[in-house]
């Protein structure tokens, strides 16, 4: 009698789950490799190896005392990395030298699972930090190991083969992914953050009330999105494609502001009578994300008339659509926008003082050349076109991650630093217009949007945000300026041409690859644009919307609970049944399903086999009863019992069995 | 099992609640007979420490994928939950719909470890794994059963006191396949078991009685005092002591020394001989003698009491010899 030992948590284990545990952390550091300080990776493999080269005999582990002082300095250690233990990147870089000195005294099961456990946090943080698509295989061959690991922890030390292990575990994980999507979809979520963590000197890009150009080192590239928009008509052409949002006019030398009196509805201060729209209107409907300001992002310029649906909402007289308040939730509205205007009206005095004032003091060497330039020009035009010039010629480059500013932020970009992006540009070339008597503010918003051939709407992300400059020319009114264009052509241009080649065929870069790469490269566009919006991007406001759809709005949540018992009963239940006790042999086996129709074809003849019988005593017995049958019942029960325990039988003589049976008919003689 | 070491009145607490949620369960099962099939109603589960540990885990990855609004990091966690509970159902697996087809348990002597044989049939297409069989308060046997397959397991059980002992409860359990759940299920069998006294003593044997029956050539001197008549063939039960191994070490097939105890030669194991000694130890001595005479091969009687058992040897005779020890008084 084998006694194989199932181990209690204590026990040691098989060499098979310890490899696969090994590799499953492994796997977990290499996903996490982008974020985590520099030298973990390094010490997560070295440990990994030891622990790899101790393997076969049992290890020699580092004492208390020095175990204490590791993690004294892998803590020192995360924190001059990071600044900071809180947050993703130093929680993750913690953990990986946590279990890598906890791998240096694993031994017994409970260990291990430990071990897996933080692997299985690694593997979200990864998730937490990337969630392109392309990763996805990773991650799922990085859950099947380490359930793969799981299951051989678990039948430890048994030795059970690699393959059988992971149908089991692959097998598992198949059966809980119904449940996941369920729990996926209807799981309440939540509109905002329990906790926010700390980011120091890092902008989501994105539009807030205020912009500080020079404060902010580092522009994050987020690619949440931010609004859809589709049009009723064809889309205009991409150098058209400027979605304005909250416009700033108070400038305090480094801060940019709103001005207060956009905020609220002024009786007098909506658009000036003497707008007026030119060229083709574009009638489109926009879904907002969640906003930390309360414009209504418009294609420019949206024509005056608010929103049907927000009928409290207003254009002011600096062109912005303002709601009430900033949204919490997503918000959907259809406009009407010309991107074409002029305004020949005077400017009302109050706009041009707003538009003219700059700090007392600061940027001392900015007005300077302004002074000069200004003395240089004859109009407001040629001064305009003077500081353009200036910007282009003075070897300015954008880059998203400029240096920080000093307290005159205007001064140390254009004399000092010579690099920013949009933010840093459109500051700079307003106070120049100001401080050359040119009424100017500063626009921001969103630029460009990618459009997406599938879901036939254009997306726009945060990471899309731009800002730019509007000057006042008599006569024309208003006019749009972008600075960042003037400085770095390439780079709106690059956007600009990535945007042509999505928005149809017969632009941009693809137009000379080959139909077949053409198209691979277009589903794969569109797979990652379907990934982003419909599973990275599903949140809050998508479930809102999913209740919306089918019908249960006046429900409400309580819809959403409903539907999610009633689908979770629903899955327990199957998998109940499909591991339910089967109370029979192996359907596989086809012997023994032969064998379960001679039985019953014999029990329906001569009654049923006793326990004590065999398949030849069996029939024996039946034979004996009804001797017409005996011969062939002997014959049949000899072949069953040659196959059945004698050597592997062949594929040809289990079917001519199954033959005989099958036609095997019983009848007695009367 | 969690160890309150520190704590004692949790410690006490814990073992009140044990006996109150046993006495539950036996109360709501019933009286179990063999062949049982274990369902699901009769069937416990809950998490074990590892599993509160990934529970724990779970709840810690759901609040970092709420409130960072991450999908993956969501779909990862309520992956991980389908699959915890699918593993859950693995467990239940384990031990549903398992038959106990018969449960016997064999006498031993008091305060000394017994022997519980339990036939286990697994109809079932999946084998089961990390099964755990207990009879409290002993050692846990661990076993596993393949895919239809049948068989016995033994498990020790610890005597108490001389006389009729109930085994009251054995626990079968599983933690298969990922030790993250304990399934289990407690069978109450009609399980009783006659427990002997211990055999111990320092008296001789009473003298043999009766006249030695001899018969010439057929008697063999094997050294010492043992004689013996004549050679059978080796039948399943028999002492390995009695077998004659230098006929099988020279090719013969396995045959037993077969004591042909002469007739009338006899002991008569007299509880009035010890009349000095406590009750307790008598009828220690007695049992002591019983498994003496049956070393040797003698027939003999017992005299307890009001009790006699005529001579005899063999397995019945040590039986009922031991038995009426065991019982006797109570």
């Amino acid at each position: 009698m084998t006694r194989r030992a199932q181990p209690s948590l204590a026990e040691p284990v098989s060499p098979l789950a310890l490899w696969l545990t090994l590799g499953g952390f492994l796997g977990a550091v290499l996903l996490n490799v982008y974020q985590i300080a520099a030298w973990c990776a390094p010490v997560a493999l070295g440990a990994v190896a030891w622990r790899a080269r101790s393997a076969q005999d049992s290890p020699k582990l580092p004492g208390r005392v020095v175990r204490i002082i590791v993690i004294a300095v892998l803590t020192v250690a995360v924190v001059l990395s990071f600044h900071t233990l809180n947050g993703v990147q130093a929680g993750g870089s913690l953990l990986v030298g946590m279990s890598a000195l906890k791998l240096t005294e694993t031994q017994r099961r409970r260990d291990w699972m430990i071990i897996i456990g933080a692997s299985l946090f690694l593997l979200l943080a990864a998730c937490l930090d990337a969630q392109a698509l392309w990763r996805l295989p990773l991650y799922g061959l990085e859950v099947w190991l380490l359930c793969t690991a799981l299951y051989a922890l678990g039948a430890s030390p048994s030795i059970v083969p690699l393959g059988t292990l992971g149908r089991r575990a692959g097998g598992s994980l198949l059966a809980a992914l119904p449940l996941a999507l369920l729990l996926f979809v209807l799981f309440p979520r939540l509109p905002g953050s329990f906790w926010a963590l700390p980011r120091q000197n890092e902008a989501r890009t994105g539009l807030g009330d205020d912009m500080s150009p020079g404060s902010v080192s580092k522009l994050l590239e987020s690619d949440d999105p931010a609004m859809r928009v589709r049009f009723d008509g064809p889309l205009p052409p991409p150098s058209e494609r400027y979605w304005r949002g909250p416009v700033m006019h108070d400038f305090d030398g480094f801060t940019w502001r709103r001005h207060r009196t956009g905020l609220v509805p002024p009786a007098n201060l909506g658009i000036p009578l003497s707008l007026q729209f030119l060229g083709t209107d574009y009638a489109y409907e926009v879904t907002l994300e969640p906003t930390q300001h309360n414009v209504l992002i418009a294609l420019e310029l949206p024509r005056g008339d608010p929103p049907a649906n927000l009928p409290q909402a207003f254009e002011s007289f600096d062109y912005q659509m303002i709601d009430s308040t900033p949204n919490p939730h997503a918000v959907s509205y259809r406009l009407e926008s010309y991107p074409r205007h002029r305004n020949s009206g005077p400017l009302s005095t109050f706009e041009r003082l707003l538009d003219l004032r700059l700090p007392r003091s600061g940027n001392p060497r900015s007005l300077e050349l302004a002074r000069t330039l200004r003395a240089a020009a004859v109009s407001d035009q040629d001064y305009m076109k003077a500081v353009l010039d200036y910007l282009r010629k003075g070897n300015y480059q954008y880059s998203t991650a400029p240096p920080l500013l000093a307290r005159d932020s205007v001064d140390d970009l254009l004399f000092h630093t010579h690099q920013g992006f949009c933010e840093h540009y459109a500051s700079a070339f307003t106070v120049l217009m100001r401080a050359g008597g040119v009424p100017a503010r500063v626009v921001t918003g969103y630029l460009g949007g990618e459009w997406n051939r599938f879901g036939g709407y254009l997306l726009i992300r945060q990471s899309d945000a731009h800002a730019w400059s509007e000057v006042w020319l008599d006569g024309q009114g208003w006019v749009r300026v972008d600075p960042t264009a003037v400085v770095a052509p390439g780079q709106l241009s690059d956007e600009l041409a990535g945007l042509a080649a999505v928005a149809g065929p017969g632009h941009g870069g693809l137009r000379t690859a080959p139909p077949w790469l053409r198209a691979t490269v277009q589903v794969w566009q569109a797979a990652n644009a379907w990934w982003q919006d419909e599973f990275v991007g599903f949140n809050f406001t998508r479930q809102i919307d999913l209740i919306d759809v089918i019908g249960l709005r006046r429900q409400g949540w309580h819809a959403l609970i409903w539907m999610l018992a009633g689908g979770g009963g629903l899955w327990l239940a199957l998998i109940g049944w499909a591991y339910r006790p089967r109370a029979r042999a192996d359907r596989r086996d086809e012997l023994a399903r032969i064998w379960r129709l001679l039985e019953r074809k014999l029990r329906a003849f001569g009654g049923a086999r006793s326990a004590h019988e065999g398949p030849l005593s069996y029939a024996e017995r039946i034979g004996a009863a009804h001797p017409e049958h005996a011969a062939n019942l002997r014959a049949i029960a000899r072949r069953y019992a040659r196959l059945r325990y004698g050597p592997q039988p062949s594929a040809p003589e289990v079917l001519r069995l199954r033959r005989a049976v099958r036609w095997l008919t019983l009848r007695p003689q009367r | 099992m969690p160890s309150f070491g520190r704590f004692p009145f949790l410690s006490e607490a814990r073992t009140a609640g044990e006996r109150w949620l046993t006495a539950w369960a036996r109360r709501r099962q019933g009286e179990d007979a063999t062949p049982l099939t274990l369902r699901s109603r009769r069937l416990y589960i809950l998490p074990t420490r590892a599993g509160l540990a990934a529970g724990v885990l779970l709840l810690l990855m759901l609040l970092a994928g709420l409130n960072y609004n991450n999908s993956l990091a969501l779909m990862l966690c309520f992956l991980l939950a389908g699959f915890t509970t699918v593993s859950m159902h693995q467990c239940h697996r384990m031990l549903a719909g398992l038959r106990v087809h018969r449960a016997d348990v064999e006498s031993t002597f008091a305060h000394q470890l017994g022997i519980i044989t339990l036939q286990l049939d697994n109809e079932d297409s999946r084998a089961r794994q990390g099964l755990m069989l207990r009879c409290p308060p002993c050692e846990r046997q661990r076993f596993e059963l393949a895919a239809t397959s049948v068989r016995s397991v033994d498990l020790p059980y610890q005597a108490g006191r001389r006389g009729r002992q109930r085994i009251e409860r054995l626990e079968l359990a599983s933690n298969a396949p990922l030790a993250l759940f304990r399934a289990w299920a407690w069978l109450h069998l009609p399980l009783e078991v006659i427990v002997y006294p211990t055999p111990q003593g320092e008296r001789a044997l009473p003298p043999p009685r009766g006249q030695r029956r001899r018969t010439g050539e057929q008697r063999v001197r094997v050294g010492g005092e043992e004689e013996w008549a004549s050679l059978r063939s080796y039948r399943e039960g028999d002492s390995p002591r009695r077998v004659a191994w230098k006929a099988y070490a020279r090719g013969a097939p396995l045959m037993v020394a077969h004591y042909d105890a002469p007739a009338g030669v006899h002991r008569l194991l007299d509880a009035a001989l010890l009349s000095e000694l406590p009750l307790e130890a008598r009828l220690s001595q007695l049992a002591q003698w019983v498994l003496e005479c049956e070393r040797l091969g003698d027939n003999y009687g017992l005299r307890l009491g009001n009790l006699e058992l005529p001579p005899r040897h063999g397995p019945a005779q040590r039986r009922a010899c031991l038995e009426a020890l065991a019982l006797y008084g109570l």
